[in-house]
């Protein structure tokens, strides 16, 4: 119905099939990029001996499992409302915001991870732990950015009606983008907290 | 442009003679200037596992060379025969027949047995023998030294006549070292600021000098004499500059040159002077 | 978003020429770009050899202007500063934009049939992100402190605080990872457009195997340039912000404990691949050439192919043979030997091909020909010397001597620049519409083969001598100063073989303005990219052509006397 205020054209399979294995060459290439600092995490932690450093003050864990569901649910509600606009059900802007409203509380977590790490007097240039900590969440987090910016370009889109269930490529894309920066902070969590 | 071009055309085998000129007379004059020395290979090595070195090079040399005459033929025979010329035709062949690729398939396996499988079997040995046959720690005869390296000199610390590293005796020095002749000598390494390489050519030895980490090699005179030390890996502008003088000397000549030394860095020894305090316990 | 549809032709000169979409204009982007990249690490290299035959003397000519502080003279950082930014500029931004970029986007949609790239607006970013790169890098050049000289490899931690204050080596990380950047952009693009664009009829058994070479590039490209990009995201985060990724605790206070190691494995995990990533584009160029001017089909297709798959997979596991001298554990140093030896394999298939394909042929000497019987040359002699530096034996003796010098010049350096002089000379006439001189082709090639076949096999002399790598000067140590004469004959022929391209240059530029107009296939082949009009349309094919015959049907006997190649449009005479 939008689609056909803006008259756009629908979007043909071919299209749809180009952007998506576009996108997984890029997800593919840039989960290189992050093997290569895991193998890197795991390389220096290994040096290390003692994991995580005894004596010094660590990252708040509630915090950070508070912001991985925060994160999860985000990318959850993103990839249902990708789901529903591809069956044509309604729904998507709503879920969509909400997914988006999810993100931006995720990198306020983040943020106060770091300021609760600065607080303590732990800085990047203080140690091993704290350069693979504010280093690895540093990468991630220009990732988280760039993912939020994507997902409000989106949501502009989904408003206007440039996006819709008639061109939904651009916005699969992005949802996939998120659950890739979502699959990233998980092994990050595990690393840094869990094992 | 045009202009140029018909000046230039016709005499094109010229400029190419020129050209070609310009670099023979450079050449030779290279020749002229350097009549003082000039040295073209390696003289004999000065370490028990020299050799080695020099004998798997010329079996590669041969096994490379030959090779490469033959792609030399196989390139110069159609270039030579099957030029295309009137009424000439080439023949028409995929390469995709089974005939085509049992015979890829066998000069593909001839040639790595031949090439690679050899060359590789030897360089085992060699490594298992020689290169990575460290000295035993218990064995009495190993000359243990230890290297620190710097922006841009070497320190060299042996243990001195107590036989102990980071006592008051050690014979420290630097850029220059002096050890035994045929007993084996053991260096463990490691860096104060960037990544250098010990490299002794003489002695076919080389190994880098990591930061934050010990890295060890050994070697094993068959020679006295005096010997270069360079740095193999880039380590800042005065790279080129990190070189020293390697002293061999026979076993008495040295024993007491090891007293004499030891007893002078006993003089010597300033507790104040932390700079020169660096040793670490020898690592089995 | 795909190029399988016609948009009307751009008109405005920005959207026409400068911020164009247009594959073929981007290709030319691209090619400009890569040959005043390779005119300026080529007047580097003459600098070194300079330097290297006559120690503390002014350089001649250029010397007094660009370091008017020495009189001329170069000084042991300038020196260092002009191998690492030779090296950073010829690999990144002289032969990966034009082997890559410029025939990668010439030849993917013209050789498969397609419009366009499949992402045209990711392609134009790719080339101005390049573009940036090599900004960020020739500014990097001019900072105070001057530029990296830590080498192309910039092993932490000279690369680090520890070695290198200034903001040169800052600078030089930022600038190859936005070329990366560009290469990984492009990778996808090429990918993804060789997988969805062919025409119908083009399978994958009927793709002209330069086209096979660039998708297993674009794969290495789009596996492994990331992983640079994170060592380099970790350089700079030490350099700038102070962490401790590359730098051990013994060398930092209070902080520290990272691994200089690390930084090796990560580089050369890129920098392997980045070998193949240079020489694969001329192989597949190669494959083609030969069997185009041997009037003959490419022998062994489909084990080409495989032999080019099988090099960019085992790429990945043989990148320990640039660290036998680092301490790798035996274990890991025999592996990595072993592994580099299984690699010579599928090169050796591909030698074979390449020499079965001339045989027996009809063979045209033409200029392109003529380059790409020169990588088999160099190549050969390239690939052979590789057996000494892939055996731990003789490897610690030659390790960062000019032994290694030789080598890679040889390899990746000769047979790219080789491959990528075949491929501007035979793409010419259908880029630009003329014809290049081919006397003065000539002439370049053999005033170029000869006097660098002699530098870099001299250079293998050096390095049995013993000669170190990225020494300032040999003379001051007395072991070296007798070898002066090798690197004073060395230098000589060097600067003969930077003459020489003086010739290509003037070739170039004048055959592409005022060269005789060329005809529409002028080599008579029949790949789809010669059967379109010279220029070619915006839109490349009026209509998608279909494919019914290989690339490769030379002198089919049931093709008649009067010619002896078919388009790949038309159906085989029965």
């Amino acid at each position: 119905m939008r689609a056909a205020v803006l008259n756009l054209p629908r979007e043909d399979a071919a299209t749809k099939v180009n952007a998506t294995l576009g996108m997984v060459f890029f997800i593919g290439s840039w989960a290189m990029a992050f093997g290569a600092i895991f193998l890197s995490f795991l390389v220096l932690r290994q040096r290390v001996g003692v994991w995580p450093p005894e004596g010094i003050a660590l990252p708040s864990f509630p915090m950070a499992a508070v912001a991985t569901a925060v994160l999860l649910a985000s990318s959850a509600l993103l990839h249902l409302a990708v789901k529903r606009e591809e069956s044509d059900q309604p729904g998507i802007q709503p879920l969509w915001i909400a997914g988006l409203g999810l993100g931006v509380g995720f990198a306020a977590l983040q943020g106060w991870l770091w300021m609760d790490l600065m607080g303590a007097g732990r800085l990047p240039t203080s140690g091993l732990y704290e350069s693979l900590f504010y280093g690895l969440t540093w990468i991630h987090a220009v990732h988280v950015v760039i993912g939020l910016l994507s997902l409000v370009w989106a949501s502009v889109g989904l408003k206007t009606g440039r996006y819709g269930s008639h061109r939904l490529s651009t916005v699969s894309n992005i949802a996939i983008f998120w659950h890739f920066v979502d699959v990233v902070w998980i092994v990050l969590f595990l690393g840094f907290f869990v094992f | 442009m045009h202009r140029l071009q018909t000046l230039l055309l016709p005499r094109l085998k010229s400029c190419a003679a020129l050209l070609a000129l310009i670099g023979l007379t450079g050449v030779a004059r290279a020749q002229e200037a350097a009549e003082t020395v000039n040295r073209w290979g390696l003289g004999e090595p000065a370490s028990d596992y020299g050799y080695r070195f020099t004998d798997l090079f010329w079996l590669i040399t041969i096994l490379v060379g030959v090779s490469f005459v033959l792609v030399l033929i196989l390139i110069a025979i159609p270039v030579i025969r099957d030029r295309a010329r009137p009424g000439h035709k080439a023949s028409f062949d995929h390469g995709s027949s089974l005939h085509d690729k049992q015979v890829t398939t066998v000069i593909s396996v001839i040639t790595f047995l031949v090439l690679d499988a050899w060359v590789l079997v030897i360089a085992m040995q060699d490594l298992r023998e020689a290169y990575w046959a460290y000295p035993d720690g218990d064995d009495e005869g190993v000359y243990e030294v230890q290297v620190l390296a710097q922006q841009w000199s070497w320190n060299f610390r042996a243990a001195g006549a107590d036989g102990e590293f980071g006592t008051a005796d050690d014979i420290l020095s630097n850029s220059e070292l002096v050890v035994p002749v045929g007993r084996p000598v053991s260096f463990q390494m490691t860096s104060k600021d960037v990544i250098h390489a010990l490299f002794l050519p003489e002695m076919r030895m080389k190994k880098d000098v990591n930061p934050g980490d010990l890295n060890k090699a050994w070697f094993q005179a068959n020679r006295s004499g005096d010997f270069t030390i360079l740095c193999a890996e880039l380590c800042g502008f005065a790279h080129y500059q990190m070189h020293g003088k390697l002293t061999v000397l026979e076993q008495d000549t040295f024993n007491e040159w090891e007293q004499e030394a030891s007893k002078l860095a006993l003089a010597a020894f300033d507790s104040e002077d932390t700079e020169s305090q660096w040793a670490w316990d020898w690592e089995q | 978003m795909s190029g399988d549809h016609i948009h009307p032709e751009p008109t405005s000169f920005l959207s026409k020429y400068v911020f164009s979409h247009d594959h073929k204009v981007i290709a030319k982007q691209f090619m400009w770009f890569g040959l005043i990249w390779l005119g300026i690490g080529g007047i580097m290299a003459m600098m070194i050899r300079w330097q290297l035959a006559n120690p503390g003397m002014p350089v001649p000519a250029i010397g007094e202007f660009l370091f008017p502080r020495t009189n001329g003279v170069l000084d042991p950082a300038t020196y260092n500063t002009l191998f690492t930014m030779h090296g950073t500029i010829m690999i990144f931004l002289g032969l990966t934009p034009l082997m890559i970029g410029a025939f990668g986007n010439w030849c993917i949609p013209l050789m498969i049939g397609a419009r366009d790239m499949i992402f045209p607006l990711l392609n134009m970013l790719s080339f101005w992100t390049v573009f940036v790169g090599g900004c960020v890098g020739f500014y990097s050049l001019f900072v105070p402190m001057g530029a990296n000289e830590a080498g192309w490899t910039s092993y932490a931690t000279l690369s680090t605080t520890v070695g290198a204050q200034g903001l040169g080596e800052t600078l030089w990380a930022v600038a190859v990872f936005l070329i990366g950047a560009s290469s990984i952009m492009g990778g996808i693009n090429y990918m993804t457009t060789i997988i969805r664009l062919r025409a119908p009829g083009m399978t994958w058994g009927k793709l002209p195997l330069t086209v096979w070479a660039l998708f297993l590039t674009s794969v290495l490209n789009v596996l492994f340039i990331p992983v640079i990009g994170s060592a380099m995201i970790l350089l700079f985060l030490d350099r700038a912000v102070g962490t401790s990724f590359f730098t051990p605790a013994s060398l930092m206070q209070g902080g520290g404990g990272g691994d200089p190691i690390l930084y090796q494995h990560l580089f050369w995990i890129f920098g392997h691949p980045e070998v193949y990533i240079l020489i694969l584009p001329a192989w597949g160029f190669v494959c083609d050439l030969l069997s185009f001017f041997a009037r003959k089909p490419a022998f062994g297709y489909r084990a080409s192919v495989g032999a080019m798959t099988a090099v960019t997979v085992l790429s990945a596991v043989v990148y320990g043979h640039h660290m036998f001298t680092t301490g790798l554990s035996p274990m890991l140093g025999e592996s990595f030997m072993l592994l580099t030896m299984i690699i010579s394999v599928p090169a050796e298939i591909l030698f074979f091909n390449w020499l079965h394909t001339l045989w027996k042929g009809n063979l045209r000497l033409e200029v392109p020909m003529l380059w790409a019987i020169g990588v088999i040359f160099v190549f050969g002699l390239g690939g052979l010397t590789g057996i000494y530096l892939a055996t731990i034996g003789t490897d610690i003796f030659l390790h960062d001597t000019y032994f290694v010098v030789g080598h890679f010049h040889l390899t990746m350096a000769a047979s790219a620049l080789f491959g990528t002089f075949g491929a501007l000379t035979f793409w010419f006439p259908k880029m630009f519409g003329r014809r290049m001189n081919q006397t003065l082709g000539k002439i370049h090639f053999w005033g170029t083969i000869v006097p660098l076949t002699f530098v870099f096999c001299l250079m293998f002399a050096m390095g049995y001598a013993g000669m170190p790598r990225r020494y300032f000067d040999h003379t001051s140590a007395e072991w070296l100063a007798d070898l002066q004469h090798m690197n004073k004959m060395a230098t000589h022929a060097a600067f003969l073989l930077g003459a020489v391209q003086l010739v290509f240059v003037y070739n170039f530029i004048k055959s592409r303005f005022w060269g005789p107009v060329a005809e529409e296939n002028p080599w008579e082949v029949g790949t789809l990219d010669w059967s379109m009009p010279t220029p070619v349309p915006y839109y490349n094919f009026k209509e998608i052509p279909t494919v019914h015959t290989g690339p490769h049907e030379f002198s089919h006997p049931a093709l008649g006397e009067d010619r002896d190649w078919i388009p790949m449009t038309e159906k085989l005479p029965t």
